[in-house]
């Protein structure tokens, strides 16, 4: 960033804004495409019931559940980069961070429609929130699917706040910039905010209170998620080591997240003076110590399975490996555990071109994590009489696809709209310009 | 924040030179004087403020303590309410189970009070606040004091001051 001065910073980042070129009208038109698909499956679904789903007993939580807990995984890096790493004054973060930030919320918002799909009555999906009613009939506040529905709601919220309040300045200098209607719009969003001492004071301590608030929610979000599977009875679930393993998992793929898309971006719209080698190796170091966690928790639960001499605990892991699904189980280790080792080697991790493959490998990995800890352990309970073999139906699959469109349709739009990197922070990272500088040269 | 007597708007294009009159204004100790900048740095805020803590931080413990609180009745209150005993013995308020309600409620509540603290002590929406603060270049590169309120001899004196302290631009704006 050497070299660049406050108005250069201001300037380059609002370049690409308002201008799409073909190539981002035919990603959009394809995300949209995709986007319609995924509606119509599930306006087949609503039509016909969940009976199109490939669901079979005691099968029935499937592709949604394991999507839900994908997009809520790939949630996760928004909020981390942009909160634990703030307080840890990361300097790495402040190029990417309000991309991934954006991606958080539209991830938890592809991730909140799966728990009204997977239901299959989505219009009775307002039963899930607390409200008086007649019958004084309430939610059971002691189920993790309870604690779920506040911990998804609660990181949404919190995170959506910490987006906004984190774009106010910089949508100000850009209604400096701007004129008619695209002015009128930024003149509303930025609330009328001018930057003066006053408004930094108080701006900069809700911030930090922002900050503080939402590292532990990070932590916890997926942990509740973990609690969905760990606390029922279910071999292969029920376990402890499932909060610290969600955690790592989705901190894990939502890093991978974050170069897929910013990779692109960054050398679409020239912004590697921004976003460049130094934030995608941190990134790919992050995918490397959580990678390592994961790798960690895969073999652990094989190995406590098997200590356990518990020939049910140690069923379902020989299962995973060796049964039915053991592509799935292979996919995910391949995916997760291997392929990223390429990342210890620096010049691996610094080559745009294997950081955005290997990117790309982890998320099919991390699906395929969910699903295997999801549909085997439920395709292979206690009773053998019970073992049936899940395969998603073309309905399943058309909804998945379709909340990568509902996804990159959101993602698309706000990087044409919005600044995908945080102006007023970035000059944050530039030496100040300064009279007795200039004087000295 | 319409400002009786004359205004003296400054522009800096350095930060050094900002400093050096935000701490002549401090020196004279002018009553209304607002500085702008395009990022926040720490070397104005204390100047300006000597160090004292944003009350923002009342707003966010009042959130999380009513957050907490409320999280915990709710489920607390519900489930006296419809007593739906569970197997396996667990009391009908039970804490351990209810920490997690009590979390969430807490960093909700929490967050949105001191999103509300924000708004009430930057005064937002502020879209009424004085021409010479909305110069656009404030909000790109150059940062600006805007002292209000002055008369007489105090206006040529205070431009001549800025102006000494590294001002690239100052203007005087009458009456308002």
């Amino acid at each position: 960033m050497k070299g660049l001065t406050y108005g250069a910073v201001t300037r380059d980042i609002m370049r690409p804004l308002f201008k799409p070129s073909v190539a981002y009208l035919g990603l959009l038109g394809l995300s949209v495409a995709l986007l319609a698909w995924g509606g119509y499956c599930w306006y087949v679904q609503l039509q016909w019931g969940l009976g199109v789903g490939g669901f079979q007993p005691p099968v029935f939580w499937g592709v949604y559940i394991t999507t839900f807990v994908f997009w809520i995984g790939i949630g996760h890096a928004g909020t981390l980069i942009s909160a634990i790493l703030f307080l840890f004054r990361s300097r790495w973060r402040t190029g990417v961070y309000r991309a991934a930030e954006a991606m958080t919320i539209f991830a938890v918002m592809t991730a909140a429609l799966f728990p009204a799909i997977h239901v299959g009555r989505a219009w009775n999906a307002y039963w899930l929130f607390p409200y008086p009613n007649q019958r004084e009939l309430w939610q059971n506040f002691k189920s993790p699917l309870m604690w779920d529905v506040f911990a998804v709601s609660t990181y949404f919220s919190v995170s959506t706040i910490f987006f906004y309040v984190g774009l106010i300045p910089d949508i100000a200098a850009m209604r400096d910039k701007t004129t008619g209607l695209v002015h009128k719009m930024y003149r509303h969003l930025s609330l009328g905010w001018r930057g003066t001492d006053r408004q930094w004071r108080h701006y900069m301590a809700a911030y930090g209170f922002f900050a503080a608030f939402a590292t532990p929610l990070v932590l916890s979000v997926h942990s509740v998620v973990s609690w969905d599977f760990a606390m029922a009875q279910t071999m292969g679930w029920h376990s402890t080591l499932f909060p610290p393993y969600f955690v790592a998992g989705a901190i894990f793929s939502g890093c991978a997240m974050v170069i897929t898309l910013l990779l692109p971006m960054s050398k679409i719209f020239g912004w590697e003076d921004y976003i460049g080698t130094w934030h995608f190796e941190s990134l790919a170091k992050m995918c490397l110590l959580t990678g390592g966690i994961l790798t960690y928790s895969y073999a652990i639960e094989h190995y406590i399975g098997w200590y356990s001499d518990n020939p049910y605990e140690w069923g379902i892991f020989a299962f995973r490996a060796t049964g039915a699904y053991n592509w799935v189980f292979w996919t995910m280790v391949t995916c997760n555990c291997i392929i990223p080792l390429v990342w210890w080697k620096k010049s691996w991790r610094t080559n745009w071109t294997i950081l955005f493959v290997v990117s790309v490998f982890i998320n099919i990995g991390m699906w395929f994590e969910r699903y295997n800890i999801i549909a085997s352990s439920l395709a292979h309970q206690f009773d053998p009489a019970a073992w049936v073999y899940y395969t998603p139906s073309w309905v399943e699959l058309g909804i998945l696809v379709g909340s990568f469109g509902w996804f990159f349709t959101w993602f698309l739009l706000f990087v044409k709209v919005m600044p995908s990197v945080a102006i007023a922070e970035v000059k944050e990272l530039l030496r100040p310009p300064l009279k007795a500088d200039e004087e000295a040269a | 924040m319409s400002a009786e007597g004359t205004t003296v708007k400054a522009v800096f294009a350095h930060l050094d030179s900002l400093v050096d009159g935000i701490a002549a204004v401090k020196r004279a100790r002018l009553p209304d004087f607002v500085v702008t900048a395009p990022l926040p740095r720490h070397e104005i805020e204390e100047l300006i403020y000597e160090g004292r803590p944003s009350p923002v931080r009342w707003f966010t413990l009042t959130g999380a303590i009513f957050g907490g609180t409320a999280g915990f009745s709710l489920a607390s209150l519900t489930h006296l309410n419809w007593p739906m005993i569970i197997p396996a013995g667990k009391p009908l308020v039970s804490v351990p189970a209810f920490m997690v309600i009590t979390f969430e409620a807490t960093v909700f509540w929490g967050c949105l009070a001191t999103l509300i603290g924000l708004i009430v002590m930057c005064r937002l929406p502020s879209f009424g606040l004085q021409e010479e603060v909305t110069d656009a270049r404030f909000s790109d590169d150059c940062f600006g004091i805007i002292i209000n309120g002055l008369a007489g001899a105090a206006v040529e004196e205070w431009k001549n001051k800025l102006l000494a302290a590294g001002a690239i631009e100052v203007t005087v704006s009458g009456s308002k």
